[in-house]
């Protein structure tokens, strides 16, 4: 085994995992094709932005529980400005307010010393009610082209414009952060704040910047609920502990430090596709939360146990 | 070795649910059920009747129900997955009427019929299936100002302003009120539909000590009964919907004359009886299409009769208490209450 793939086993082993999920998806439903992956691409978007910004914040050491209130301002905020304006200002205005957002939780962070759950836990139902405050029921419109953009396959059939989307904005953002000194800022401040500071590291910096990485992700994530949807709905959604299930399952170290994107967006893509099983299979609504909380408790213990093994061989 | 792990256990987990959902083979029909609100009486009721239904069709030979909290985003999901899962038709409680049409309007694209139970969807050739709110506050106003004999005063509580089953209630109730020009309204409130609120309102207008002959009320009832009660003030005739804690007073509160008027989640079962007549070419005129509601009060024998027999201590103390839609549902109490559709038994 090279020390590429040693270094990235988890990473390949979730690939391989979806792989055979989406084997088993095809022998459960032959018919599933080009228009499945889109309907599962199309899904995960939302998860895999929140779940995106979740994991920065998870390696710099903190974790963001506002994610899905950050995610709705978003939405309606660009419902909203998408009825009265053009739509590419639009756009830029709520990839900024998420970026902001996601500032201002940081700085609230390093500057009160306050836990970063708590803090974060207060600027759940800041944000929330933000949300409320812009669009009281649900409405708005979005451009047509921003609909468009989700839907469909490009270049060619069965490769998800979704999915595209996804990949293109998540590297857009995470790329140049990881290979500037920024990147390894964050994974220094997250393996150990006081090595890092002693090694001439901004922590609080640091901490501001990638919650407002996580702030933009959840804009693009608000974009992409309002995309779906065509209009903006101020109540969050799900996105919160989905999101962290999807870090966690991503081989993100809940202390932080370690691990990546990818891996999480993986784990979003499974998710997902278990979801879809389970409505092929006709399982009882009941029972399907219980067999995906199983699942990823499964396979998280099971990755815990292999790479002790590993380590104590 | 960890891969072979995953594998085994993926396939060994499809195999055992494939063998579960395996149909009989003579039914042709499958459905699929979309729902975003789990854990309120309604929308359980709503379910069970979906399933009983489905059940006693006899040519439904699977129904997938995708039940959970979740947002537009999530019924969308939802939607999709049932598309996927080659469904015939999707009957599903929107949790919005414009958010969902992408998906409504590609599953009509396959030939799939869509039927919206509750509340509507705004993507064209979807049917609309719903509770007649307006028919349902007419009926209830109707029956009050008749006991007042046709004049007098009555409190009119509303339930929230600018939700659409409100301003539909508001439109029957103004109905009935042109056709009694000697009754007036002395007290309009809205509750919320929040019961301590409406308590409280009721509480206050006892107080004032200005006289009112009846109250109508959106649902907010038992409260209601229990304001004149813990005050000390003599009953006026209420209207009420068909909530259980409601209807056990109309049967046990000494001196109370009152009415509930249905407002049945198993207009669910409708929606499926629906869906299957469109799939057998039976579909009706207009794609919007309303259910009635029924009015019970406790002083005939017959609506006292009535009232008894839907009172059945083991039907969840959350749910409404009709269980049926007549004209539309063929299940039994017990089959509702057993919560099985087919595949399940």
């Amino acid at each position: 085994m090279t020390r590429a793939v040693r270094k990235h086993v988890w990473v390949l082993s979730l690939a391989v995992l979806l792989a055979l999920l989406l084997a088993a998806t095809k022998i459960i439903q032959p018919s599933f094709g080009a228009s499945g992956l889109e309907s599962v691409a199309r899904a995960a978007l939302p998860f895999a932005f929140a779940t995106a910004g979740m994991a920065v914040v998870v390696i710099v050491g903190g974790i963001d529980l506002s994610v899905a209130s950050m995610m709705a301002v978003c939405a309606v905020t660009a419902a909203v400005l998408m009825e009265r304006m053009a739509g590419v200002p639009a756009l830029f205005i709520v990839l900024a307010a998420g970026l902001l957002m996601g500032a201002i939780n940081g700085a609230l962070i390093v500057l009160t010393r306050v836990p970063d759950i708590v803090v974060t836990l207060a600027m759940l139902f800041v944000w929330e009610g933000a949300a409320l405050l812009i669009l009281e029921t649900p409405g708005g419109a979005v451009a047509d082209w921003l609909e468009a953009g989700i839907r469909g396959s490009f270049p060619f059939d069965g490769l998800p414009k979704a999915l595209l989307v996804t990949v293109i904005c998540v590297a857009l953002v995470w790329v140049p952060v990881r290979r500037a000194k920024l990147g390894l800022s964050i994974y220094a401040v997250g393996s150990d704040e006081r090595a890092a500071f002693r090694s001439g590291v901004s922590v609080g910096w640091t901490k501001v910047a990638a919650y407002g990485i996580c702030g933009l992700f959840c804009a693009f994530g608000g974009l992409s609920l309002a995309a779906l949807t065509g209009i903006g709905e101020p109540v969050p959604g799900p996105y919160l502990l989905a999101s962290v299930a999807a870090v966690v399952l991503g081989g993100v170290v809940l202390g932080g430090g370690k691990g990546g994107l990818l891996g999480p967006i993986i784990a979003v893509f499974i998710l997902r596709i278990i979801r879809t099983i389970l409505t092929l299979l006709a399982v009882d609504p009941n029972v399907t939360t219980i067999i995906e909380g199983t699942i990823m408790v499964a396979v998280v213990m099971l990755g815990t146990a292999v790479t002790r093994r590993r380590a104590s061989q | 070795m960890k891969n072979l792990i995953y594998g085994a256990a993926t396939i060994s987990i499809a195999a055992s649910l494939a063998s579960a959902s395996l149909a009989d083979g003579h039914n042709s029909f499958t459905i699929g059920v979309s729902n975003t609100v789990q854990g309120n009486g309604w929308r359980e009721q709503m379910i069970c009747a979906m399933r009983a239904q489905a059940l006693v069709e006899g040519e439904v030979a699977n129904l997938i129900v995708a039940h959970r909290n979740t947002d537009s985003a999530g019924q969308l999901e939802d939607i999709n997955n049932l598309i996927e899962a080659g469904v015939d038709a999707i009957v599903l409680n929107p949790s919005n009427p414009d958010a969902l049409n992408s998906a409504l309007e590609a599953a009509m694209a396959q030939d799939i019929v869509v039927v919206a139970v509750d509340a509507a969807v705004t993507a064209e050739g979807a049917y609309i299936l719903s509770n007649n709110q307006e028919e349902y506050a007419y009926l209830g106003a109707k029956w009050l100002f008749e006991q007042l004999g046709g004049s007098g005063d009555v409190v009119y509580m509303r339930g929230i302003a600018g939700v659409s089953a409100d301003t539909d209630r508001d439109n029957g109730f103004k109905r009935a009120l042109a056709e009694f020009p000697d009754i007036n309204v002395v007290h309009e409130v809205f509750t919320g539909w929040q019961q301590d609120q409406g308590k409280q309102q009721m509480f206050d207008f006892l107080a004032t000590g200005i006289p009112f002959d009846g109250v109508w009320t959106s649902g907010i009832d038992n409260v209601i009964v229990d304001a004149f009660v813990e005050s000390g003030a003599g009953l006026v005739p209420i209207v009420g919907a068909d909530n259980a804690g409601f209807v056990q007073y109309l049967t046990e509160v000494e001196g109370l004359k009152g009415a509930a008027v249905t407002n049945p989640g198993s207009v669910g079962g409708a929606g499926i009886a629906l869906a299957v007549d469109i799939l057998n070419g039976e579909a009706p005129d207009s794609t919007t299409v309303l259910v009635d509601p029924v009015l019970w009060e406790n002083g005939t024998d017959a609506g006292r009769a009535t009232i008894m027999a839907a009172q059945n201590p083991n039907l969840d103390p959350e749910w409404p208490v009709s269980v049926t839609v007549p004209g539309w549902t063929d299940y039994t109490m017990e089959q509702i209450i057993a919560c099985e559709g087919p595949g399940d038994v």
